[in-house]
């Protein structure tokens, strides 16, 4: 090496790292970010008990690289040069065809599904309604065609299969009815819920089981009401460089029906839809404004029968469509209801208001992994 | 602190040089020391204390056996065996102590609990090289060194801290006193440090996840490709690991103008276990060599002692890695290896043709690697066998295939970079071909090296996971 390229060697070398270092102390903290969906890492406070306990070291180090500069970009890169040496995903999630983010599905712990399940089990048989029970699987199990060969992605169908044999309920195939329709665009491509018309297509299964006479797709009108929606699944990619989702609304709010949330003990008006959130990142939380303990739906059919729904996100979009079917919409998150349900069961809660039907309905990942089921038996 | 991390790279380095070369020359190594103890203390901070001590402790036992090594061997001689057992002893308490309770309490009727400390960081290695100063000294191999500070700045310098090499202080010792500076040794510095990032970031941690899904496979899921295709990832990920820390580390060194000695010579080309062992953590090799198997006799007393002196020297090195006796069996596994080349096999090997050695000390090493990786001997045993087709999971299962897809690129690049291959075409390369491409290499390691560590935390909240 002559002289004048050990110095070129070096002054790339110190620049380099002089420049970020500079940079990230110039540059102002970053709060939330958007691409990311979560708050990222401040500066922690100096104190000698955290230095002892190894919580500032720890934090300082995720400051560090939370708040690096452009640190969006270098995220991008990594995912970008994951994919060009020939793999087919990105923290664990895979990049198909069609810009089609999917993550890959885990089977659950078999003690917590069969908790789980039995908590459903003996819900049902002490249960004077009927109760019926639904599982929703995710894209992995209906685009599987479109995912690499041989990928390590759990079945969701052997899930579903083995809670149906021991729910001891009325088990709704919602898996078929999708499947059947796979080629349409009933999940986001960035997220890992359904849209409005997989919804739809859950919600016509869940009739046909309880027997009711589904309100028929033709009679909806769709409207786009934002083509820029990057779900959680983008956001745990870093594939940033694919097309966002567009959300659609089929069924509208009908003028009579009353939405009352109960985020606390006190009742709030709520609604279908809540447009605010279309100016944030969490945008599938249009539908009823995202997770709430419980909400409360009066319809004008005061003659249908009325149902509680226990459930998780997925739930959401699909309540728009129960409108025509049912005169009371009690939907239930044992998530966030759970302190509601110390001195009091969920059988209290139907008998106590009535209640025709009873659903359980949730995504089969969070029904594996959920720790609150239990709350039902 | 690790080397590589976003805090070490663009925060602790800038600073650290930049005072470094801004000081007078008679602040550098005062600011060294200090560096190297907000280095050691950034993970731990008590062990400063534990560090200061045994500092303190090995730079005044390292001054009295100076001092008595002329005019009485006897006292010198005390005086180095009761430093040994100082630092033997806390290496023992720290590292080994659990291990050695859990093991005496299946004798019926002992019952010691075990203690919850934390290993400090590195001190495998430091207790090493502070051992090897007061040797060198009492063998009249060095001197003791006068200044503390220098003392400090050898025994806690950052680079070598942690993760070796084993750098011994008659090694260094004339540039604890005096570095010159030259911007070839610096740039030199550059290219090592980019070299040892990019091994460690792109190529070990890449190839560690495809180990990390195999190791803890259950037995039914692992076929025979399967096995082997994890524990050969493994093979990649520890040596461009460790390598790469140790490029790291001479990297570092240069550019604070001290100059280690190399610690990894390509071993996965050698034709036998012996020269494996001869290329592979070189200065763990030669410390036990010049330390133990010597002065144990070495080969002057006959061949059985020899051959006995092998077998406690490969002991001693297995259990040195890790406090676990199945670290021991992994020495012992080497031993057996090393003896028998060197009672028959060594010379039948320098017969045959060459791929003959390179496959079998390739084997050697790979299936070593199963001994020293998985911490229950039942678990090496459901390992090996699926390696040999008398597991469960059969021959190949379809996701074996998926991995090796995906992986194919990264295995393909570790295998090349494990040769001497790209060196090789380098050095071919013109005066002038060198000095536009080393530029664009070292950019591109940086860059992309830069953006896998920014992506090491990337930790979306999730909301539906709640």
């Amino acid at each position: 090496m002559t002289k004048r390229s050990s110095w070129v060697q070096i002054i790339i070398f110190i620049a380099f790292i002089a420049l970020f270092f500079v940079l990230s102390l110039a540059l102002p903290n970053k709060g939330f970010s958007e691409r990311e969906n979560r708050e990222l890492t401040q500066a922690p406070a100096f104190s000698f008990d955290a230095l002892f306990s190894k919580k500032f070291s720890t934090k300082f180090e995720s400051y560090t690289t939370d708040q690096f500069p452009f640190r969006d970009n270098w995220t991008t890169l990594k995912a970008r040069c994951e994919l060009a040496t020939g793999k087919d995903e990105n923290k664990g999630v895979y990049l198909c065809s069609g810009g089609t983010l999917i993550e890959a599905y885990e089977a659950p712990d078999q003690k917590q599904l069969d908790t789980n399940i039995a908590a459903v089990k003996s819900f049902a048989e002490n249960s004077e309604v009927p109760v019926y029970f639904a599982l929703i699987p995710s894209n992995s199990e209906i685009h599987s065609n479109i995912l690499p060969r041989n990928a390590p992605i759990d079945s969701q169908k052997d899930v579903i299969d083995y809670c149906y044999a021991n729910s001891g309920a009325d088990n709704i195939d919602i898996y078929s009815g999708l499947a059947a329709h796979a080629d349409e665009y009933i999940f986001y491509r960035t997220d890992h819920h359904w849209t409005s018309l997989g919804a739809y297509y859950g919600y016509e299964s869940i009739m046909k089981s309880m027997g009711f006479t589904p309100t028929p797709l033709s009679s909806f009108s769709p409207k786009i009401v934002s083509d820029e929606f990057y779900g959680t699944v983008y956001s745990k990619s870093g594939i940033s460089w694919v097309k966002p989702d567009s959300i659609e609304i089929y069924a509208e709010q009908n003028a009579s029906t009353e939405v009352t949330n109960y985020s606390t003990n006190e009742p709030v008006v709520g609604t279908m839809y809540d447009y605010s959130f279309l100016n944030k990142k969490d945008k599938y939380s249009i539908f009823m404004g995202g997770n709430t303990p419980l909400v409360t739906i009066k319809t004008a059919n005061t003659d249908a029968p009325s149902i509680l729904i226990l459930r998780d996100s997925y739930t959401d979009s699909l309540i728009p469509y129960l409108q025509g079917n049912f005169s009371e919409i009690y939907v239930m998150d044992l998530r966030y209801y759970k302190t509601q349900l110390i001195n009091s069961t969920v059988s209290d809660y139907v008998k106590g208001n009535g209640i025709d039907e009873v659903l359980v309905c949730y995504s089969v990942y969070n029904f594996g992994t959920d720790t609150n089921v239990f709350l039902l038996s | 602190m690790v080397f590589s991390s976003i805090l070490f790279l663009f925060m602790y380095l800038p600073v650290v040089l930049g005072v470094y070369y801004i000081v007078p020359r008679k602040w550098r190594n005062p600011w060294l020391l200090f560096s190297n103890l907000v280095f050691y203390g950034w993970g731990e901070p008590v062990y400063i204390a534990l560090m200061l001590f045994s500092m303190i402790f090995n730079f005044i036992g390292g001054k009295y056996v100076g001092k008595y090594r002329a005019v009485d061997k006897k006292k010198s001689k005390t005086i180095l065996v009761f430093v040994i057992i100082v630092n033997l002893g806390m290496l023992a308490f720290f590292k080994y102590y659990n291990l050695f309770v859990n093991t005496l309490d299946i004798i019926p009727g002992l019952d010691i609990s075990t203690l919850n400390i934390a290993l400090p960081i590195g001190i495998s290695f430091y207790t090493f090289q502070k051992m090897s100063y007061s040797i060198d000294i009492y063998r009249g191999d060095s001197d003791a060194q006068k200044s503390f500070i220098s003392f400090g700045t050898f025994v806690s310098l950052f680079p070598q801290l942690i993760a070796g090499p084993i750098v011994r202080y008659k090694d260094i010792a004339s540039q604890l006193n005096f570095r010159a500076r030259s911007a070839e040794q610096f740039a030199s510095g550059v290219r090592r440090i980019t070299i040892g990032l990019a091994k460690k970031v792109l190529i070990a941690n890449n190839i560690g996840k495809l180990w990390d899904t195999y190791s803890i496979m259950a037995s039914s899921d692992l076929s025979v490709v399967g096995s082997w295709l994890g524990i050969i990832a493994f093979s990649l990920q520890i040596y461009f690991d460790f390598s790469g820390y140790s490029d790291m580390a001479i990297g570092l060194g240069r550019m604070l103008g001290f100059e280690f000695l190399e610690n990894f010579n390509y071993p996965y080309i050698s034709k036998s276990v012996t020269e494996f062992w001869r290329r592979w953590h070189i200065s763990l090799g030669s410390w036990f060599r010049d330390y133990v198997y010597i002065p144990l006799g070495g080969n002057r007393k006959g061949k059985y002692r020899q051959l006995l002196n092998i077998t406690i020297v490969w002991a001693l090195t297995g259990f040195w890695h890790g406090a676990s006796w199945t670290f021991m069996l992994w020495g012992l596994y080497y031993a057996a290896f090393l003896i028998f080349e060197k009672l028959f096999w060594l010379e039948k090997l320098e017969k045959a043709p060459k791929f003959v050695g390179h496959f079998y000390t390739v084997l050697v090493a790979v299936c070593g690697w199963v001994l020293f990786q998985l911490s229950s001997l039942a678990k090496c045993g459901v390992y090996y066998k699926a390696m040999f087709g008398f597991g469960d999971g059969g021959f190949i299962r379809p996701v074996d295939g998926f991995y090796a897809a995906s992986f194919a690129v990264v295995f393909a690049i570790a295998i090349i970079a494990c040769t001497p291959l790209a060196k090789n075409l380098y050095n071919k390369l013109s005066e002038k071909a060198q000095a536009v491409t080393t530029p664009i290499l070292i950019v591109l390691g940086l860059v992309v090296c830069t953006g896998y560590l920014v992506d090491a935390t990337y930790n979306p909240f999730l909301y539906f996971r709640f």
